[in-house]
């Protein structure tokens, strides 16, 4: 099939990597750890492989034996005991029976064992992955779509787990069993055994090119199909412009352009698979016919036994089984391949702060009490090489007090906040606390030790109680009665069913964001930290939970050192300090009356901020 | 079943491919027993002691018959499973086309995820039930029962006992499918747990940060994982029981050939070519009955299927045009209002409420107010993509009594979300156009969208394709491009819903000034965020929170009132200024 019809991106929806060994060598550094589970399911093919081999031993030795026996005794004279006969027939009976119950026990354990080695090892993949995740850097989920890093932890790994088994443990086996099975054919019947094998690359190369074939193939259905899909989406949304000019007809005309574009690759596929069968079927007789002709030679000149021949037979259809499979494992290795290589990708990307772990210096920085300076010095800082956010910023927060910023949309804001918290480094410049950059402090020390209010903020699914303490040993149950009654968010809590231990859906989807600043606010309260940094709410909320976010806020603001990107009209009047930031450069700073007396961008922001809420 | 036999009649009106496959079916496995029939008597004849001679004869036989069972199988394949891709693609259409067709309510109302599972899914359900299904049923329906015949001919005691293990089987998968669904639902909870607990730990990483929750997201996130792991283990037991018993119902119809066959054998009333009869008709009859199972457990899946491609093609537009309906010659545009309302299903209030205005031909009307005033409602309603109560009249002639098609097509619409398709350039803006569009007169289109200069610079023109696959336009850009796409179809009246938005106020001046030079006569009913772009219009509503109009006048006349105009005014005045600092 010709793939020049599709776009060259859609081509590689599959790496086109067959086989990579440095893939292979690290996944088998995961699988390591549960090396017993893969010898269990080692074990496990082994013996269902050898009582495979078995079942046909007996049919011989049953039929070329007792039967065989009866039978020329009979021959001889109708009339003959053939008692002995029997009883061993009914020995060898007993013993296929007992084999057969056997294999019953290691077919369940094959596919259950197997499975479970795969989770398990795939299991632990996932948390080692969600693990590093952690440990990287805002920068890096910022830059990717969360959508698809939620596919690394699950489809991505879940194919990885078709490699573990299906993929890596079976194939081995596979060659095992087409080895394993022509070596002891040799031993049977060297003859037949050869016809066998000149018969065997013709299958395994059928299989292979036929299976190369369909990848592609699938390929171009799976490239069709999401172009057909991506239509009917566009057109669902687009429905409105689609009824409005009337081109129901017109959209219908490039659906059936899609559907024909897809059908002609869908054929492609019905086409290679209906050959695919008959082709091998056909090596196949071809190898039975073969044994048959040589076979019924032997048979005539009593250099093999009928008992011989069937078990010969059996054989064949031991070996013919895992070929006609192979090429379906190695389409499967290839899509876990592609599915590694993001893992691992994920895998190699590394923090670019320093690592998140204790820092020497200074000493007893979590436990002596924080005066909770912060100090910017001669900050910039850019996201993207060439455009400053930040230029040159330099100010301070004298412990205790509360600087309000205020700029426009853009403005830097934000960027001060993920600055502060250390989510990103400043390009230049440095930020200090109580004197110690904060290169020197363990990020996560940094963090606990900073309560924060997001704009919107989020709660994670659980019950409230367990989004206010978030897991910190500092927050008691007085503590938190304490914030409760302080923001005034108990209010809030006695309202809902089951009060604190009321469930949070995702997200926290079922409160409103002023109630989810509230309780935010009361979180933070909560850890009674020396620094805040407090993100405003901008979108409008009702006038009562307005009022007790506005006195939570101030109970939070309260003696400690605050870095309030404000959007309350209440927060900037009280500020001790108000930075107007424009373009990311500190353009104007004092007191609210100062700078509204200065007339410059602070009381045009207000006028045009706080028009409505002044009244 | 009745709901599934309609499916089945569309799939048997391809009647010739469909005979074709069908006598291939049968061809196919006869050939296949034909070819177990001549080993077993070739063996028979060797152990007669017969010369070997006719081995020869009995290869070639051999591979003749398998080159027949192969040419039967592909044909067999190619037709029944191409025809079941015929339906599938005419059921999409179908259902393409019935969606399309819908109002705007219904799309209002159902998440487009569903629809499209239905189109996409669901009629991959029922495809794979008809065509896959169908054949390998047919196929073991063939197969079964003439290899069952032909073994009864040779001893018809074994022949029978040889089922009863597949019959065992049958009822014990009875037994263990519903531990399959059992865990592999919860293997699909616990795989969505684990996705959600990512999800939500992503979109929150600042708070995750922030509150130094990582070890603590570590071990929840763990915990779903281990959650998962034990569902899958139990799911790869139960997969492992059925696999177990698939291959036991196998081995003890082998036990079965080895006791009774072996017994025969001694008894001398069964020959040993036939045994090899028995033992290789075992091999071949097995795969068509694990198939039967495969197509039982897609039943119900393909039964609800089709019960929810049903319901889609059930639904009904909301109107129909009325069989007196009248013809528009030559529509002027001017619209009249009294006491338009809407609703929204399921609301409480109307979204819009009793709103009367006279747009005469030719003028332009602007339309205010704050956030969920219902602007854009206002403005669906005048295409009927809502159908509102109150009177809305084209021309002094109430809507209802015009030809849907003859009322949109004076109507040039420029959406909200500025809609584009992933075509080419030009594609998008012909779109707009009942006829073909000259080269010419695209290229005057977009200029007159203040878009020449940027088309000049895309890597391919016009020809370029619009999307994640070409060209991302920025949101102004596509605006624009869904101005000309309006304008192509020189209507008598354009609706732009917030459609400069992200148009910077210069080229929004340049814009409407080609809007008012190029349209002359033409109505426009312009709603907007920025009042800019309805300063200069005839008249100017004001609609408040409620969906009514609150005031209404020029924009002079707006400004010399108190209230939300004149705020809003000076606030957006004040803002104007502030980016220019």
């Amino acid at each position: 099939m010709s793939s020049t019809d599709l776009d060259p991106e859609e081509d590689d929806l599959v790496s086109s990597k067959a086989w990579d060994n440095a893939i292979l060598l690290r996944l088998a550094r995961y699988a390591k750890p549960h090396a017993r589970l893969f010898y269990a399911s080692f074990g496990v093919l082994a013996m269902l492989f050898m009582l495979d081999m078995l079942g046909p031993w007996i049919w011989r030795h049953a039929l070329d034996g007792p039967v065989h026996a009866a039978v020329s005794a009979r021959e001889r004279d109708p009339a003959a005991d053939i008692g002995t006969f029997v009883r061993q027939f009914w020995y060898w009976v007993g013993g296929y029976l007992l084999l057969v119950a056997l294999s019953v026990v290691f077919r369940y354990h094959e596919v259950a064992q197997l499975n479970r080695t795969g989770q398990t090892v795939i299991a632990d993949l996932r948390s080692r992955l969600f693990r590093h995740m952690q440990s990287l850097d805002l920068v890096f989920f910022d830059r990717r779509p969360t959508g698809a890093l939620v596919t690394r932890v699950t489809s991505d790994v879940e194919n990885l787990n078709e490699m573990f088994t299906s993929g890596l443990v079976v194939l081995l086996f596979d060659f095992v069993k087409i080895v394993g099975v022509l070596a002891f054919l040799y031993w049977l019947n060297w003859r037949l055994a050869l016809v066998v094998t000149a018969g065997t690359p013709f299958l395994i190369g059928v299989s292979l090119v036929f299976r190369g074939g369909a990848r592609r193939a699938h390929r171009a259905v799976r490239a069709r199909l999401s172009r057909l899909n991506g239509y009917l989406q566009e057109v669902l949304q687009g429905i409105r412009v689609v009824q409005v000019f009337r081109r129901e007809k017109a959209v219908s005309a490039r659906f059936a352009q899609h559907l024909d574009g897809y059908l002609a690759a869908n054929l492609k596929t019905i086409f290679l698979f209906a050959l695919f069968f008959p082709v091998i079927d056909f090596v196949v007789s071809a190898i039975q016919g073969t044994t048959l002709w040589s076979g019924g030679l032997s048979i005539a000149g009593a250099q093999l036994s009928y008992g011989e021949f069937v078990q010969f037979w059996f054989y064949l259809a031991l070996l013919v089984a895992p070929i006609r499979e192979l090429g379906e494992r190695y389409n499967i290795l290839q899509s876990a391949f592609a599915s590694a290589e993001r893992i691992f990708d994920i895998l190699d990307t590394r923090p670019t702060l320093e690592p998140e772990r204790e820092k020497t210096s200074p000493p007893g920085f979590s436990t002596l009490p924080l005066r909770g300076h912060v100090r910017f010095e001669h900050v910039s800082f850019s996201y993207t090489e060439g455009t400053e956010v930040l230029h040159d910023l330099s100010f301070e927060i004298r412990p205790g007090e509360t600087v309000a910023v205020v700029g426009a949309t853009g403005a830097g804001k934000s960027t001060l906040v993920n600055l502060l918290l250390r989510f990103y480094e400043p390009s230049s410049g440095h930020i200090t606390i109580d004197g110690h950059d904060l290169t020197e402090l363990d990020p996560a020390r940094l963090r606990r030790a900073v309560g924060l209010v997001l704009q919107e903020d989020f709660l994670f699914a659980g019950t409230v109680k367990e989004n206010l303490i978030l897991e910190r040993e500092s927050v008691t149950e007085e503590s938190l009665e304490e914030a409760l009654a302080a923001s005034r968010a108990d209010e809030l809590v006695a309202r809902l069913p089951g009060g604190l231990a009321h469930p949070v859906a995702e997200r926290g989807a079922t409160f409103s964001t002023g109630e989810r600043q509230l309780l935010a606010i009361a979180r933070a309260l909560a850890g009674d930290p020396r620094i805040v940094v407090l993100d405003e709410a901008t979108a409008s909320v009702d006038s009562n939970t307005e009022a007790q976010i506005e006195s939570a806020t101030r109970k939070l603001l309260e003696g400690r050192s605050a870095l309030v990107i404000a959007h309350r009209l209440s927060t900037v009047r009280r500020a001790t300090r108000i930075l107007v930031l424009h373009r990311g450069k500190l353009r104007e700073q004092g007191t609210h009356a100062q700078l509204l007396a200065q007339d410059g961008i602070y009381a045009r922001l207000h006028r045009l901020q706080f028009a409505e809420s002044a009244g | 079943m009745a709901r599934l036999w309609r499916f089945f009649r569309r799939f048997l009106r391809h009647k010739k491919q469909l005979i074709g496959g069908f006598l291939c079916i049968p061809l196919a496995q006869l050939a296949d027993i034909a070819i177990t029939v001549k080993i077993g008597g070739a063996l028979d004849r060797l152990r007669a002691g017969s010369p070997t001679d006719f081995l020869a004869g009995i290869f070639w036989i051999i591979l003749g018959l398998s080159a027949f069972k192969g040419v039967f199988r592909y044909l067999q394949r190619w037709w029944i499973v191409a025809v079941s891709r015929y339906v599938e693609n005419e059921l999409k259409q179908e259902l393409f086309d019935k969606l399309v067709s819908l109002p705007l309510a219904f799309h209002a109302r159902s998440r487009s995820g569903d629809v499209v599972s239905r189109v996409t899914s669901d009629v991959e359900n029922i495809r794979m039930f008809l065509g896959p299904g169908v054949m390998y049923t047919l196929g073991a329906v063939v197969m079964v029962p003439a290899s069952i015949a032909l073994l009864c001919t040779l001893n018809a005691p074994l022949a029978l006992t040889m089922i009863l293990p597949l019959v065992l089987m049958g009822f014990g998968m009875k037994f263990f499918t519903p531990h399959l669904h059992r865990w592999s639902e919860a293997v699909q909870e616990s795989i969505a747990e684990i996705s959600s607990r990512a999800q939500e730990n992503f979109s929150g990483i600042r708070v995750v940060k922030g509150y130094g929750l990582a070890a603590q997201q570590c071990a929840r996130f763990d915990e779903a994982s281990e959650r998962n792991r034990q569902n899958q283990v139990n799911l790869g037991r139960s997969r492992g029981l059925t696999h177990a018993l698939t291959h036991a119902a196998n081995d003890l119809t082998f036990v079965t050939i080895l006791v009774l066959g072996g017994w025969a054998m001694i008894d001398r009333s069964l020959p040993a070519g036939d045994l090899f009869k028995f033992i290789d008709l075992t091999f071949k009859v097995f795969w068509p009955i694990i198939a039967l199972g495969w197509i039982a457990g897609m039943y119900p899946r393909a039964y609800a299927s089709a019960g929810r491609i049903d319901e889609l093609l059930a639904e009904q537009p909301l109107f129909s045009d009325p069989h007196d309906a009248l013809r528009l010659s030559s529509p002027r545009g001017a619209l009249t209002l009294r006491g338009l309302s809407y609703t929204y299903a399921g609301a409480a209030k109307p979204a819009v409420s009793g709103v009367s205005v006279d747009v005469p031909a030719g003028s332009v009307l602007g339309i205010v107010g704050p956030t969920g005033s219902g602007k854009s409602t206002l403005v669906l309603c005048l295409g009927r993509l809502l159908e509102p109560q109150g009177v809305l009249e084209l021309d002094g002639i109430d809507v209802r009594r015009l030809a849907l098609s003859d009322l949109r097509a004076c109507l040039g619409y420029v959406p909200q979300d500025s809609f584009l398709f992933s075509e080419r350039y030009r594609d998008n803006i012909a779109f707009g156009s009942d006829t073909e569009l000259s080269d010419a007169r695209i290229q005057e289109l977009v200029e007159l969208a203040c878009m020449k200069d940027e088309v000049a610079h895309f890597p391919k023109g016009l020809e370029t394709l619009v999307g994640e696959r070409g060209v991302t336009l920025s949101g102004g850009q596509r605006q624009r491009t869904c101005i000309a796409r309006a304008l192509a179809r020189d209507p008598r009246v354009l609706i732009l819903d917030d459609a400069l938005s992200a148009v910077d106020t210069e080229t929004e001046a340049q814009l409407l000034a080609n809007l008012r030079r190029a349209g002359e006569g033409r109505t426009v009913i312009v709603a907007a965020h920025r009042l800019s772009s309805v300063a200069r219009a005839e008249r100017i509503l004001v609609l408040g929170k409620d969906g009514r109009v609150e005031a209404q006048g020029t924009h002079a006349e707006l400004l010399e009132r108190p209230g939300w105009y004149r705020e809003t005014w000076q606030r957006q005045q004040a803002q104007k200024e502030l980016s220019v600092l």
